[in-house]
């Protein structure tokens, strides 16, 4: 059926590779290699329909020893840039990026992903999407990949889906989106206290979870607000803990949140986004947030 | 933990803890550490020696691909030379550790300085990276700009454009050029730091 429509395009779009895409896709995402590694758009289902929200997946496949950087990238590098091409009545939101690992070297700190890596684009398909013939998304991705050395790459991809009606039927790589959310940030839990006091040459994140805990790393959000590279000293609390984090040398305007992805021993993270109080002057600053909100 | 007894034991513990947390100890709007490095050419040049003058600092690695975008493009060349002939100081400063990428010793560094047709006032050697470490260099390009009254008034990257395409060039903001014509006409620098892009400084 999707090739059936798609006959009925090749008056106007002649290409034979789209034709084959049409023909292949969802069911048969295409591989497209960059150095050192490859790229596919995968769809979370087999069809879209008029109306509904839809995700799509850049799923990437890393040599070993190579990486690519998340949306703040740290120190050095720079993030996979995704131009998309859509159709009328689609637009993107934003991508939703998975927790980063920590990468470089004890000076450099950068952000980012080895191996596999399944970027979730969500979707939105309008009401009056029409119906018979299918939405070809394609996909222009910048990237940087690194080891020791950095290389640029450029990757084109692309898929046709079907627009129907009808509930959407998950396509095979369901359980690849489903792996991916589960390692996305969630909101911090309702019962959580989190302060963010701003001292002369740090920020002291303190959070009250209501448990023990002896290790947490945070990856900031903006670029240049924390010295990427620069320890963050954890000093546990009866309920919690803080976490003090070097503020970045160029860091000339005060910020007014700080926004980032805590990570806890557990491997559960969360999202971040805390309003920076300014230490009183004279106080010692402790940094022990007493929680005053 | 037994507190340091002594203010030398004190001062060995704060060095050590900038040497290995990468703390800032350059800072915008701040005196720029002195140092002093030997160059391709043979001299050693000290960085306070130049107060009176702007002084550029551009962190250079010649496999990167944005140091190449701005090499092979003759945009680095261009600048160093519009620059030094308004009479700004521009140091190249190579942080790259012997075996990584960018290493190159006095004699490969001339030859890439004649074949590139680059001309910055010496290109400084740092293999150590106790250069780059000073200035808390993380990437190649970064830039930092040095006033006469020895304070830093720009540290980041060269321009609004992090990528390493040519193209790219003609419509970017050259954050440099326009912290140097800002500073020069006594204005305050609009963009006195932005994050340097491009690939990591190469340290030991």
């Amino acid at each position: 059926m999707i090739c059936a429509a798609t006959a009925r395009f090749r008056f106007r779009v002649s290409s034979l590779a789209f034709f084959a895409l049409t023909c292949a896709v969802p069911a048969h995402a295409q591989w497209v290699s960059f150095p050192h590694g490859t790229v596919q758009l995968l769809t979370e289902t087999n069809s879209i329909a008029p109306g509904r929200g839809f995700s799509l997946g850049l799923d990437f496949r890393l040599e070993s020893g190579w990486h690519i950087y998340w949306v703040n990238p740290g120190d050095s590098g720079d993030p996979p840039r995704v131009q998309w091409k859509l159709p009328a009545g689609i637009t993107a939101e934003a991508m939703q990026w998975p927790v980063p690992h920590r990468l470089g070297s004890s000076s450099v700190a950068d952000y980012g992903y080895t191996g596999d890596v399944l970027l979730i684009a969500p979707m939105r398909a309008s009401a009056n999407l029409p119906l018979q013939s299918p939405a070809k998304i394609g996909a222009q991705v910048k990237l940087l990949v690194c080891r020791e050395l950095c290389v640029p790459g450029k990757a084109e991809v692309s898929v046709a889906l079907p627009v129907s009606s009808g509930i959407p039927a998950p396509s095979s790589s369901r359980a690849l989106f489903s792996a991916a959310r589960r390692s996305l940030p969630q909101p911090t839990p309702k019962n959580w206290r989190l302060t963010v006091k701003e001292q002369k040459n740090t920020f002291v994140l303190a959070a009250h979870t209501g448990f023990h805990v002896a290790h947490a790393q945070f990856f900031p959000l903006g670029d240049d607000q924390i010295e990427d590279s620069a320890p963050q000293n954890l000093a546990s609390l009866a309920e919690g803990f803080q976490l003090e984090l070097r503020k970045s040398g160029r860091l000339v305007n005060s910020i007014s949140r700080l926004k980032g992805v805590l990570v806890l021993p557990s491997g559960r993270a969360y999202q971040i986004d805390v309003p920076v109080r300014r230490a009183a002057p004279g106080t010692p600053g402790d940094g022990l947030g007493r929680s005053a909100n | 933990m037994r507190k340091p007894s002594t203010p030398g034991l004190l001062l060995v513990g704060i060095a050590l803890v900038f040497a290995a947390g990468g703390n800032p100890a350059a800072k915008v709007g701040e005196p720029a550490p002195d140092f002093t490095a030997k160059a391709s050419d043979g001299k050693s040049y000290r960085v306070s020696e130049y107060r009176s003058k702007f002084v550029v600092l551009e962190w250079h690695n010649n496999g990167c691909p944005y140091t190449r975008k701005h090499y092979d493009s003759g945009n680095m060349q261009k600048l160093q030379k519009e620059w030094i002939a308004r009479g700004v100081v521009w140091f190249t400063v190579i942080s790259s550790a012997p075996g990584k990428q960018g290493y190159v010793t006095a004699e490969e560094e001339n030859a890439y300085l004649a074949r590139m047709q680059a001309a910055p006032t010496a290109a400084l050697l740092d293999p150590t990276g106790e250069v780059g470490h000073l200035y808390n260099a993380k990437t190649t390009p970064q830039m930092v700009v040095i006033n006469p009254q020895g304070l830093i008034i720009y540290d980041g990257a060269i321009d609004d454009r992090p990528t390493a395409e040519v193209s790219d060039i003609r419509t970017a903001r050259n954050y440099l050029s326009l912290a140097l014509e800002q500073a020069m006409s006594g204005k305050p620098v609009e963009t006195p730091t932005s994050r340097p892009y491009g690939c990591s400084v190469k340290y030991p």
